[in-house]
C-alpha cells in the first residue's frame, strides 16, 4: 500500500481510540493533522482524479470526516459540525458509484437535519429533505427528524417530548437537550394564550419543572407578567378588554396618493 | 408568407417531398436576407416556419437541401452528412431548384440552421446517439461564432441539445458545458442566450432536486428585460418552484400564477404543472382554490388527484387525507409534489379545528381528538396542544379549562369592523393597476405612425384656415 496511505491509517487508528477514552483535546490535534494529511490525495474531491488507489483514499477519508462530525457534537460546537458536515456531503452525493454506501451515512444525515431545525432554519431544513432519495424516509433516524419536525409545526408538544426519549442514536441526545429550552418557551407562549389560567401543577407539568421552585423562578425571570395567587398561575387578565382601534393614518395617506398617482396617469 | 405561396403553386407539379424541400430553401433564403440586412426577428419567423414544417421533415429531404445549402468542402457538410443514412437514387427535381434562388455559400448562419435541422429530424425519429452526436458537433461549431443574427439559431440549439440529454437521462453530464456556454453569452452580451441558458440550467438542477444550487445560480445571475415571453414564463415557473420549497408561500403563489397567465394557450402541458405547483401552494398557504381551477378546458383529467386533495384539506379530515395521499402516490411522486403533500397534513388539521371551533361553543378535548381523527398514544394532550399552538397563531378564538378538559370557542368580531375588506381591496387594486401599467408598456406602435397623425393634423389645419378664409371672402362679398 502507498506509504502515505499507511501513515495516515495509522493516525487514525490513534485518532478513534481517543475518542473512544473521550480524550478531546488530542482528538483535536489528531483531527487537524489528518486533514492536513488529507490535501496530499488528488484523488478526493473536488478534484476526484483516478488514481489506482481511489476507492481505499476516498473511503478513508470518508471515515475520518465522520468521526469528525461525531468529535464535533461530543464538544458541542455546532460550527465545527457544519464545517464538517459539509466537507462529508460530496462523498455522500457524487461518490455513489466509485464506494459502497456508509452504514453512518443516515444517521448523520438525521443529525444534519435536526441540527437545521435547532438552529430554526426550516428553509434549508426542506430543502435538504428533498435531496434525499424515497428509500431514506423509511430510515429510523431520518424518519426520527421528519416526524419531530411535524409534531413541532402541529403543536403537539407531548408528542415531541416522547421523541426525546426515544432517541435512535447516542448521538442525538446533545440536540435533543438545546431543543428542551425551545420547546419550553414554545409551550409557554401557547398556553398564555390559550388559557386563562392554569394550576401550579399542571403549570408544572407542562412546562417539564420537576418542583415548584423551579417554576417560580422559570416565571420571575422569562414571564413577569404572569401571576401567581392561590395556586393558580394566572396569565395575563388584560386579554378582555379591546383597546379603541387606531386608524393607521399613515398608511392610508400614502394609499390614497398612490391611487391618486395612477389614476392621473390613465390617460 | 408571400414568397412561400409563391413557390408551392410552382412545385405543386411535383411529389409532396420537393414541396417540403422547396419550403426548406424558401426558409433558407429568408434566414440569408435575414442574416445579410442583421435583421434578427426574419430569422425569428425562419425558425418559427421551420417549427411548423416539422412535422414533414424526413432524412432524405434533409440530405438533399444539405448539398444544396452547403459547399461539399465544408465541416459542417462532412460531419452532418456523415450522420444522415445515405439517400436510395431519388429523383430531384434539379431544374426547378436551380432557377429557384442561389444560397450564397459559407454563411454561418445557413450551416447552424442546417445543424438544428439535423438535430430536429433526430430527435423525432428517436436516434439519441446520432443526436448527441450532432449536438456535440453544433456546440462546437458555435463556440467560434458571434453575431445577433446567429444567437437566436444557437439558443434554440441550445433547447435540442439540453433535451437531447435529458431524454437519454444524462443531464448531468452537460452541466459543466451549459455553464461554460453561459459565461460565453455573458460575455457576448447575447441576452436570448443569456436567458435560454439560464433557464436550462435551472431545469438541469431542479431535476436532480438541487434546490440550493439552482437558487444560489439565480440569485447570482444578472437580470434584464425578457427578450421572449416563453423563456419568461419558463424562468417564473422554476422561481415558483425553489420559493416553495425554501417555504415563501406568498412570493411563490405570485410567480407561478404569472407564469400560468403569461404562457400561451396551446402550451399545455406547461400549463398543468404550474397550476399543479400553484394549487399546492395556496393549499400550504390556508386558501382554498375554487371549483373553477379545476374544470379548465384540458385540465381536467390530470388536476383530479389535486381536486380530491384540495377536498380533504377543506373539510379537515384525516383520515380522508391519509386515504387520497395512499392512493395517488405515485402521482405526486411524479409530480415531485409529494414532500409538499406531508406538508400539508398541518394544514388539515388547522382547518379541522376551524370548523369546530366555529360550530361549538364548548366541546370537550377528547371529542376533539376523536373528531380530528388523532391517532397517537395520547390523543387528548395532542389536541389539548394543538389547540393551544392555533389559538396562539391566530388561526382560531378559543380558550382550554384544563381542569375541566374543555374547548371553549369565543365569537369573532364582526370583519367588517376590521382592516381586512381595506387590505383585500388594497391587493385587487394594485394587481388591477399593475394588469393595466404592463398592458400599456407592451403596446407596440409602428415607428413611422406619428408621423402620418401629425401630417394628418397640418393638413387638417390648412382646411380649416382655408375654409375660414373663404368663409371670411364670402362675408366680404355679401
Amino acid at each position: 500500500m502507498d506509504p502515505k496511505l499507511t501513515e495516515v491509517n495509522q493516525m487514525f487508528a490513534r485518532f478513534k481510540a481517543a475518542l473512544a477514552r473521550n480524550d478531546l483535546n488530542t482528538c483535536e490535534i489528531l483531527l487537524s493533522q489528518l486533514k492536513v494529511q488529507l490535501t496530499k490525495f488528488p484523488s478526493l474531491p473536488p478534484l476526484f482524479q483516478q488514481t489506482p488507489n481511489a476507492v481505499e483514499e476516498l473511503k478513508l477519508a470518508r471515515d475520518i470526516y465522520e468521526h469528525a462530525v461525531v468529535l464535533s457534537v461530543k464538544l458541542e460546537d455546532q460550527d465545527a459540525f457544519e464545517r464538517d458536515f459539509c466537507q462529508l456531503k460530496p462523498y455522500y452525493m457524487d461518490t455513489c458509484g466509485i464506494i459502497p454506501p456508509s452504514p453512518e451515512e443516515y444517521p448523520i444525515l438525521g443529525l444534519n437535519l435536526l441540527r437545521l431545525l435547532v438552529q430554526n432554519r426550516i428553509a434549508e431544513f426542506h430543502t435538504e429533505l428533498e435531496l434525499l432519495p424515497v428509500k431514506a424516509l423509511e430510515h429510523p433516524c431520518i424518519k426520527h427528524a421528519v416526524e419531530f419536525e411535524q409534531s413541532f409545526m402541529e403543536g403537539a408538544y407531548n408528542r415531541v417530548l416522547s421523541a426525546r426519549q426515544a432517541v435512535p442514536h447516542e448521538t442525538y441526545v446533545y440536540f435533543m437537550d438545546l431543543l428542551a429550552k425551545t420547546i419550553r418557551d414554545e409551550i409557554a407562549g401557547c398556553s398564555e394564550k390559550g388559557y386563562d389560567s392554569l394550576s401550579i401543577s399542571d403549570a408544572k407539568q407542562m412546562l417539564m419543572f420537576n418542583s415548584d421552585q423551579e417554576l417560580h423562578q422559570y416565571i420571575t425571570e422569562e414571564h413577569p407578567e404572569w401571576e401567581i395567587k392561590n395556586g393558580f398561575v394566572f396569565f395575563q387578565k388584560a386579554k378582555e378588554s379591546q383597546p379603541c382601534k387606531e386608524i393607521p393614518s399613515l398608511q392610508l395617506i400614502n394609499q390614497t396618493l398612490s391611487y391618486a398617482r395612477e389614476l392621473e396617469r390613465i390617460v | 408568407m408571400n414568397e412561400l405561396q409563391k413557390a408551392t403553386p410552382v412545385a405543386a407539379a411535383g411529389t409532396p417531398t420537393v414541396s417540403t424541400l422547396q419550403r426548406m430553401k424558401e426558409i433558407a433564403s429568408v434566414i440569408e436576407a435575414g442574416s445579410l440586412s442583421n435583421d434578427v426577428r426574419r430569422i425569428s419567423r425562419a425558425v418559427r416556419l421551420t417549427i411548423a414544417l416539422r412535422g414533414h421533415l424526413i432524412p432524405q429531404d434533409v440530405s438533399m437541401f444539405l448539398s444544396f445549402a452547403l459547399p461539399a468542402s465544408s465541416d459542417a457538410y462532412s460531419c452532418l452528412s456523415a450522420l444522415l443514412p445515405k439517400k436510395h437514387g431519388m429523383v430531384v427535381d434539379v431544374t426547378a431548384s436551380e432557377s429557384q434562388n442561389s444560397i450564397k455559400h459559407g454563411l454561418p448562419e445557413i450551416e447552424i440552421y442546417c445543424y438544428l435541422l439535423v438535430l430536429i429530424v433526430f430527435i423525432d425519429q428517436k436516434k439519441y446517439d446520432q443526436a448527441k452526436a450532432c449536438a456535440n458537433a453544433s456546440i462546437a461549431r458555435l463556440k467560434n461564432l458571434n453575431s445577433g443574427t446567429v444567437d437566436v439559431l444557437a439558443s434554440r440549439l441550445y433547447i435540442y441539445y439540453s433535451y437531447v440529454y435529458e431524454l437519454t437521462n444524462t443531464l448531468a453530464e452537460i452541466r459543466g458545458n451549459l455553464l461554460g456556454l453561459y459565461r460565453t453569452a455573458t460575455l457576448h452580451r447575447d441576452e436570448l442566450g443569456q436567458e435560454t441558458l439560464l433557464n436550462l440550467l435551472l431545469h438541469n438542477y431542479l431535476h436532480y432536486n438541487l434546490y440550493d444550487q439552482a437558487e444560489k445560480l439565480r440569485s447570482k445571475a444578472p437580470r434584464f428585460e425578457a427578450q421572449s415571453n416563453q423563456q419568461f414564463c419558463r424562468y417564473l415557473f422554476y422561481l415558483g418552484k425553489i420559493r416553495t420549497i425554501q417555504l415563501k408561500y406568498t412570493d411563490a403563489k405570485e410567480s407561478l400564477f404569472h407564469a400560468a397567465q403569461k404562457a400561451p394557450t396551446s402550451a399545455l402541458g406547461f400549463r398543468i404543472q404550474c397550476n399543479k405547483w400553484a394549487i399546492m401552494v395556496r393549499l400550504l398557504l390556508g386558501e382554498i382554490p375554487e371549483r373553477t381551477v379545476f374544470v379548465q378546458q384540458g385540465m381536467k383529467n390530470a388536476l383530479t388527484p389535486y381536486f380530491e386533495l384540495t377536498n380533504t384539506v377543506r373539510v379537515g379530515d384525516l383520515e380522508m387525507f391519509r386515504s387520497v395521499a395512499d392512493k395517488f402516490e405515485t402521482t405526486f411522486r411524479a409530480d415531485r409534489t409529494y414532500n409538499l403533500l406531508v406538508r400539508l397534513r398541518h394544514n388539515v388539521i388547522r382547518s379541522g379545528l376551524r370548523n369546530i371551533s366555529i360550530s361549538y361553543s364548548r366541546i370537550s378535548l377528547s371529542d376533539v381528538a376523536k373528531k380530528l381523527r388523532l391517532d397517537s398514544m395520547d390523543p387528548v394532550a395532542d389536541a389539548e396542544s394543538i389547540v393551544a399552538k392555533a389559538t396562539r397563531d391566530g388561526a382560531i378564538d378559543a380558550t382550554i379549562d384544563h381542569a375541566n378538559g374543555w374547548m371553549v370557542s369565543r365569537r369573532r368580531a364582526d370583519v367588517y369592523s376590521t382592516n381586512e375588506p381595506q387590505l383585500e381591496f388594497k391587493s385587487r387594486i394594485a394587481y388591477c393597476l399593475n394588469m393595466h401599467n404592463e398592458a400599456i408598456k407592451a403596446m407596440r406602435f409602428h415607428p413611422n405612425s406619428h408621423k402620418d397623425r401629425v401630417e394628418k393634423l397640418h393638413d387638417r389645419h390648412q382646411q380649416e384656415e382655408q375654409d375660414k378664409r373663404m368663409a371670411e371672402e364670402d362675408d366680404g362679398d355679401f
